[in-house]
């Protein structure tokens, strides 16, 4: 394009030569102001399915165990909140999950959950139980998605101080004491390890919780056959098959402290999606072992489908 | 004659089995699909980084041309094809911008979404993304 310095056009001409200047001097310029931080309106500022899922505690993590990683989808200079209701529709029994929680800063995660789990057929048929679940998360150490050259994870440590809130419909039965459980109310602790494997497309996620629940404090605390804590394994394997969608597995180890309880390990096969930052969906097929054998006389476990919707930021 | 030929058969087989070798060592910059699919990439993440709003206003004052063929040089030189990176360190080429972590992370979505339009499977996307996110803490203030 050649200049012809004739009246107002040499103005434009300018102008263009100026816009096309090599990068060394537009490099030198300063670069334009970033938008004012809004530290009201929530960022969303991380990568999909990096907010995890709820697990039944209410806290963020799979469907069985918490992840070190912090609920919601604020960076670390914000913060993020969501909802869930979750189902499982087991053999004897129906497990309910709803539940509200905050990530903050990236650092902190405040989770209240309520769980319902009713018999829906045997002798218990129609008795319910029901507790509230208090859990605080910090994250201690490691990025578990931006350090992909170093074997470290991220780890988070958490309690949950579980208040049960009795036995229905169960005619004398109102306390879980009566069951043989120690305490009504009772504390979880746990360690969380979470890594991203990005080169592999995997999620690892290793827990491990020092607790005294007997299935999940749903019975209570402590037993007849053991009243103390015990420490109980939980991991979680996830494959990242699309941005959007990870597959996997996960185990929980529970104690059996109930002598009318012959409680065991949780496991579940997990899809879960997540189409946008604002919603999530996780299907599984969960087992969590057979559940007071002893009282029904089934000791078949106690399989199903487990559904899970979060809605958040 | 007779007695070259299992030797002839086992050169052919060996170099069978060195080019099977080869083949399972394929650079990640190969198995995208080499040149034409990273320069693919770059445009699509020109296109769709400059409707983003979470981290267009960075690129304000940026050498497209430039950056475009520094971004390809990058991508080439970090999964093992035959390029030299000639830009800045992404420490020095950072400093002036004040990049948090939602503006790094949007950014790698915006690539993700690159590398789809262009056709990379999302397992060799995320080979990639692997090299990339420790520059996080080099990039982020």
């Amino acid at each position: 394009m050649s200049c012809k310095v004739t009246s107002l056009s040499a103005i434009a001409c300018l102008s263009f030569a100026t816009s096309a200047l090599p990068a060394e001097n537009a490099a030198s310029l300063p670069p334009p102001p970033a938008p004012p931080k809004n530290f009201i309106v929530p960022d969303q500022g991380k990568l999909l399915l990096t907010a995890g899922f709820n697990e039944a505690d209410g806290a963020g993590g799979g469907g069985l165990v918490p992840f070190a990683l912090i609920t919601g989808y604020g960076s670390n200079e914000s913060y993020g909140a969501n909802v869930h209701y979750t189902h499982a529709g087991l053999r004897d029994f129906d497990f309910k999950s709803y539940g509200v929680g905050f990530g903050l800063f990236d650092r902190v995660e405040l989770t209240i959950a309520r769980q319902d789990f009713e018999a829906t057929a045997t002798a218990l048929d129609g008795v319910s139980v029901s507790q509230d679940i208090f859990g605080l998360k910090v994250r201690v150490l490691g990025d578990a998605v931006y350090e992909q050259d170093t074997w470290m994870p991220q780890v988070a440590v958490g309690v949950q101080f579980k208040r049960h809130r009795g036995i229905e419909d169960a005619g004398p039965l109102v306390s879980v004491e009566q069951l043989g459980a120690d305490d009504e109310d009772g504390t979880d602790f746990y360690i969380a390890a979470t890594k991203v494997l990005l080169d592999q497309s995997l999620l690892l996620n290793f827990q491990l919780r020092y607790t005294k629940a007997n299935q999940l404090g749903l019975l209570g605390f402590g037993g007849d056959r053991e009243d103390g804590y015990s420490p109980e394994v939980g991991a979680s394997v996830g494959y990242l098959l699309t941005r959007k969608i990870a597959v996997g597995a996960e185990y929980r180890g529970k104690p059996h402290n109930l002598g009318a309880d012959d409680e065991s390990a949780a496991w579940d096969a997990f899809v879960a999606w997540a189409p946008t930052r604002n919603i999530s969906v996780v299907a599984a097929y969960l087992n969590i072992g057979s559940v007071l054998a002893p009282v029904t006389s089934v000791t078949s476990d106690q399989t199903g489908i487990y559904l899970s919707l979060q809605a958040g930021f | 004659m007779r007695t070259k030929t299992p030797i002839g058969a086992l050169i052919a087989a060996a170099l069978l089995a060195l080019a099977g070798v080869a083949q399972a060592e394929a650079t990640l910059y190969e198995q995208i699909g080499g040149e034409p699919v990273l320069r693919k990439t770059v445009e699509e993440f020109m296109i769709i980084m400059e409707k983003d709003d979470r981290i267009n206003f960075a690129f304000g004052n940026t050498d497209i041309t430039k950056f475009k063929q520094l971004l390809f040089e990058q991508l080439c030189n970090i999964t093992g094809g035959p390029c030299a990176y000639t830009g800045r360190t992404m420490k020095e080429s950072h400093e002036k911008l004040d990049v948090d972590n939602a503006m790094f992370n949007a950014l790698a979505e915006d690539v993700y979404l690159a590398f789809d339009r262009a056709g990379v499977p999302y397992r060799l996307q995320n080979k990639v993304m692997a090299i990339f996110a420790p520059m996080q803490r080099d990039i982020v203030k």
